[in-house]
């Protein structure tokens, strides 16, 4: 498509050395933090605010109200203010934040001060996922050469604003990508969901108030105080401002990151960024979103654009993460949706009923069907534990693991009953949209 | 305080009250496992799924919900039925049902709950994930990880009652199981409350391991009077034995624990030191003929050498009687107490329950001594028999011989008591007195709070209740104190001492009351003394 695709969050990946202090700065770096220690922190939240940028973690929650809903210092009696930034990436198809920090750390870094500074934290811990040792390893040279040129660390560039930012490595579960397992694991606490609410900005990491945040969002932030609010609204669609990092992966020529404006035709993304289709095959479904998010027939692909509205209106399925997953003609659904599941069986915490038993218990159902040892019926039970699951759970992970079974169930039934031997019920396709 | 709607009926609570604790204050039921009133909230079990009418957004978990204005839920919809029919089905999915030999059986929430909310037609085809059964986790304690349903209510009464966290959730999803840290054992003195407050049979006692299967016990709402706390009980008995005592809430004394050691007094009943018979100069006789004995005896002694000794081992009925007797039938006989007997060998205390003072009665015998100023106390008692002037000694279970030595020498004890000890070996008359789990009676604990035992099987052997025995006693002497049931002593207590006025068992009901003190700021909370459903 001929819309201009600006380079906001890649702008200096590719050039030798981008992970320097040296590089970053000669193309930039660390200017927006001068600027924005000039600020009031109220106005950054109001700038960011302003700008429409929605958290890139997956829920897409509008940022800068986020930030508002720190409490101020009278009501916090005393509590700190923690910035987390969550680098644990570990949704099956999202591969988009090691890269951000493999090519720029020090624009998290800078991202991290001004949103630190913003919210009145003088903390900020990244938390990086287990396997993620060699990302976190740049990230620390990274923070090194910040903290020794005074731009992380106490009364930074002589505003008298502190700030230090720490990198703690998790110890890979997926669910501690969600935030609250993530507040409990940086608290030394088995990595489980805790009950919202209260919510994190109201009491999170140590019962502070505490923003959580995706490494990609917070990336954004120094763009934002460069070029101004409006200047990212002119990109993108009117809901969804800005650019996305897509991870592209599955039967495609160029699997890779893309970053392109919100609101990009879906097939364009397809066909154009990530070269097509392998030659000679056929499209069978996209997972638009990462693994979590219901997958998409190809009618659906052609209907969409790569932004939150769109993807929901056209498909009932999500933005999420962004992590963009391609299946040819050859997909088994039923294999890919038991290799789903035994990954959402294998991460779920434990902690709540549903989600704890029913997981395994549809990854077993799915397990039989593979091989054909699996009754109509089961199939009925399969759809029945997932709507069971989905919304009775203590974290969002319950229907991230019942999302692709209801959809694929929805929208491709034939090859799950036909594995079962039997043909799509005439009862099954209004019951299956219940949800 | 806010107004919420139930099921469309509105209900007002103090703010933060949750929709559970709510819900019961109008008589609705909300399925639970992972809550508990004195524990924090953990929001797991999902059993108490409620739509949300307004004020939020449904489903929503009732235990996580404060009360505000404009929240409404209903807990009546065709959803929640369905939500909690499939949070059942969810914990039988890897459940091992071991019922028929399960000790939880007839008191379970699986069990219950399935008879509510169950399925009734499995739809399970996949083998259980099978777990560690049969661990030995403590000297009281059992635990079978099959049975779990990973409440985390045993691992929060770890972290947060007891502060020992012995217990944690190990693995993760369906493979989730309830363990103790290697090389870990529980012994503290609260192993009992873990059994109880599992709402499965993953954790069971050992005491009552096999012993009875609970639809055949009764439960009889008593206090436990190992100590001066005096925890709220419930004594579970059949055919006149009891087989187990467990705690009963009370948030103005005992929450909803008690300790292991009270749990299991009802083991004196019929412990080898066990009073069942009267005795005179020794010889075991009947209950007549020793008191024939200690009214000559009464009666033969010069005036002014009498004297009773109170006990705050003993009922307040006990020591009204007494305290009666002694002003009454025996005129000019002065009246002492002492400060609680030895611990003996049980000497634990702590913050949590378990008090150094192991007289349940203590203060209730205080009551009396500061409405009567003429009662002396240990070192007065200890005086007067040095100067020889108390020749014969009545005794409401106080061990005066074992304290006051050979000073004692030649006075006569007529001892009124349940358990043998050093005054017993050399009284000249014993009568047997009724256990608290055999009579009914009050006793004021630690804290001032008048509370009740009741009868809960036959006293044992020849015993009676001391206020009985005493009674009769004062009628042989010419003029009875009155009291021929608890109820009526208690009644005439309250007229007589102020600290009791006012209070009827009726008005004592299962929660106590508080001592009406002269001074306006020791009086107890009123909010806490109201009548709660006993959490299990
Ligand atoms: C199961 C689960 C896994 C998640 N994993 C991640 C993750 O790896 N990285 C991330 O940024 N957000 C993840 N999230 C979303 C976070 O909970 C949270 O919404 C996000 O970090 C907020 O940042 P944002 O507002 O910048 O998007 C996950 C959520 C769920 C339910
Ligand atoms: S939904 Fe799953 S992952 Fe989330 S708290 Fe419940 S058991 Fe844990
Ligand atoms: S815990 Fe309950 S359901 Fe399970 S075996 Fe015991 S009695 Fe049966
Ligand atoms: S052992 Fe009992 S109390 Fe502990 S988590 Fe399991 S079911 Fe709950
Ligand atoms: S009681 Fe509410 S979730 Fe368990």
């Amino acid at each position: 498509m001929d819309v201009p695709k600006p380079r906001i969050l890649t702008r200096r990946w590719g050039l030798a050395g981008s992970h320097t202090l040296a590089v970053a700065e000669e193309h930039g770096g660390y200017a927006s933090l001068r600027k924005a220690l000039s600020m009031a922190p109220a106005d950054i939240t109001a700038l960011v605010k302003a700008s429409g940028l929605r958290g890139r973690g997956g829920a897409g929650f509008p940022t800068g109200l986020k930030w508002s809903f720190v409490p101020n210092a009278e009501k916090r009696a005393g509590k700190p203010v923690y910035l987390i930034c969550n680098a644990d990436e570990s949704e099956p198809g999202t591969f988009k934040d090691r890269y951000c920090i493999w090519n720029d750390p020090h624009m998290l870094i800078e991202g991290c001060v001004i949103a630190a500074h913003a919210i009145g934290a003088k903390a900020a811990y990244i938390y990086l996922r287990g396997e993620f040792k060699y990302v976190k390893d740049r990230l620390d040279d990274a923070l090194k050469e910040a903290r020794a040129k005074g731009y992380v660390g106490k009364n930074i560039m002589g505003s008298g604003v502190d700030v230090d930012v720490w990198t703690h490595q998790g110890a890979g579960a997926y669910i501690c990508g969600e935030e609250t397992a993530l507040l409990s694991s940086i608290e030394g606490h088995r990595g489980q969901p805790k009950l919202k609410p209260p919510f994190p900005a109201v009491e999170g990491a140590w019962h502070s108030p505490t923003i959580v945040n995706n490494v990609e969002t917070l990336q954004v932030v120094p763009w934002l105080i460069e070029h101004g609010p409006d200047a990212y609204r002119a990109i993108g669609t009117e809901k969804a401002s800005g650019t996305k990092l897509f991870s592209c992966s599955g039967n495609i020529k160029k699997p890779g990151v893309y970053e392109l404006p919100l609101g990009y035709p879906m097939m364009e993304l397809l066909n154009d960024e990530c070269g097509g289709l392998l030659d000679g095959h056929t499209l069978k479904a996209v997972i638009p979103g990462g693994s979590s998010v219901p997958i998409m027939t190809p009618q659906e692909v052609a209907k969409a654009t790569m932004d939150y509205e769109s993807i929901n209106e056209v498909a009932g399925s999500y933005l999420g993460s962004g992590g963009f997953i391609v299946m040819d003609e050859r997909a088994d659904l039923v294999d890919v949706l038991a290799n789903l599941l035994r990954f959402y069986a294998h991460e779920s915490c434990g902690q709540c009923t549903p989600c704890r038993e029913g997981t395994g218990w549809m990854f077993s159902i799915l397990d039989r069907l593979k091989s054909g040892d699996c009754t109509e019926d089961d199939i009925r039970i399969l759809r029945d534990v997932a709507n069971n699951i989905h919304s009775r759970t203590i974290c969002f992970f319950g229907a991230s693991a019942a999302m692709p079974v209801q959809s694929f169930l929805k929208k491709f039934p034939e090859e799950f009953f036909g594995r079962a031997g039997v043909s799509v019920p005439d009862d099954w396709r209004p019951a299956a949209s219940a949800k | 305080m806010p107004t919420v709607k139930i099921n469309g009926i509105e209900v007002e609570v103090p703010a933060g009250t949750n929709m559970i604790e709510a819900a019961a204050k109008i008589g609705i039921e909300i399925p639970h496992y992972c809550y508990h009133p004195h524990l924090t909230v953990a929001g797991n079990c999902r059993m108490c799924l409620c739509d949300v009418e307004a004020g939020g957004r449904g489903p929503d978990i009732a235990c996580n919900m404060q009360a505000r204005d404009g929240l409404a839920i209903r807990t009546d919809t065709p959803r929640v039925k369905q939500m909690r029919k499939s949070v059942m089905e969810f914990l039988l999915k890897n459940h091992p049902l071991d019922c028929p030999i399960c000790d939880q059986s007839g008191e379970c929430r699986l069990q219950d709950y399935y008879m509510d909310y169950g399925q009734y037609e499995s739809r399970l085809a996949d083998p259980k994930v099978t777990k560690h059964k049969r661990q030995d986790i403590g000297d009281h304690l059992v635990l079978d990880a099959e049975r779990c349903v990973a409440c985390s209510r045993c691992v929060r009464f770890g972290d947060q009652i007891t502060g020992t966290g012995e217990l944690r959730l190990f693995n993760r999803t369906d493979h989730t199981e309830i363990g103790i840290f290697p090389g870990v054992r529980i012994d503290h003195d609260y192993q009992g409350n873990l059994a109880d407050i599992c709402p499965v049979g993953a954790i069971t006692s050992k005491d009552f391991r096999f012993q009875k299967r609970v639809w055949y016990l009764t439960d009889t709402d008593s206090i436990c009077t190992a100590c001066a706390t005096g925890c709220d009980i419930k004594v579970c008995h059949e055919r006149n034995q009891v087989f187990r005592i467990k705690p009963r809430r009370n948030d103005a004394v005992n929450q909803s624990w008690m300790c292991d050691h009270g749990r299991m007094i009802w083991q004196d009943l019929t412990s080898l030191g066990r009073l069942l018979q009267a005795r005179v100069e020794g010889q075991v006789g009947n209950t007549d003929a020793a008191m024939q004995t200690a009214v000559e005896t009464l009666q033969g002694a010069e005036p002014g050498t009498v004297g009773v000794v109170l006990g705050t081992q003993a009922s307040n009925e006990a020591n009204w009687a007494l305290w009666r007797l002694a002003k009454d039938a025996l005129k000019g006989a002065s009246v002492f107490w002492c400060q609680g007997n030895d611990p003996g060998a049980w000497d634990r205390v702590d913050d949590l329950l378990i008090d150094a003072d192991k007289n349940p009665n203590t203060e209730g015998v205080r009551a009396l001594t500061r409405h009567d100023a003429s009662i002396g106390d240990g070192a007065d008692l200890a005086h007067a028999v040095r100067e020889g002037n108390l020749k014969t000694l009545l005794v409401l279970q106080d061990d005066v011989l074992g304290r006051l030595g050979d000073a004692a020498d030649g006075v006569a004890v007529l001892y009124i008591g349940t358990h043998r000890n050093g005054t017993v070996d050399k009284a000249a008359v014993v009568l047997p007195a009724a256990h608290t789990v055999e009579q009914d009676a009050t006793y004021t604990n630690r804290r001032g709070q008048v509370q009740r035992v009741r009868r809960a099987v036959h006293p044992a052997g020849d015993s009676r209740p001391a206020w009985q025995l005493l009674d009769r006693l004062g009628a042989s002497l010419g003029k009875a104190p009155g009291a021929s049931t608890a109820a009526i002593a208690f009644k005439k207590l309250s007229a007589q001492v102020p600290a009791f006025a006012d209070m009827t068992y009726r008005a004592l009901g299962t929660q106590g009351l508080p001592l009406v003190a002269p001074q306006p700021e020791a009086q107890t909370d009123q909010a806490s003394q109201e009548h709660h459903e006993p959490a299990k």
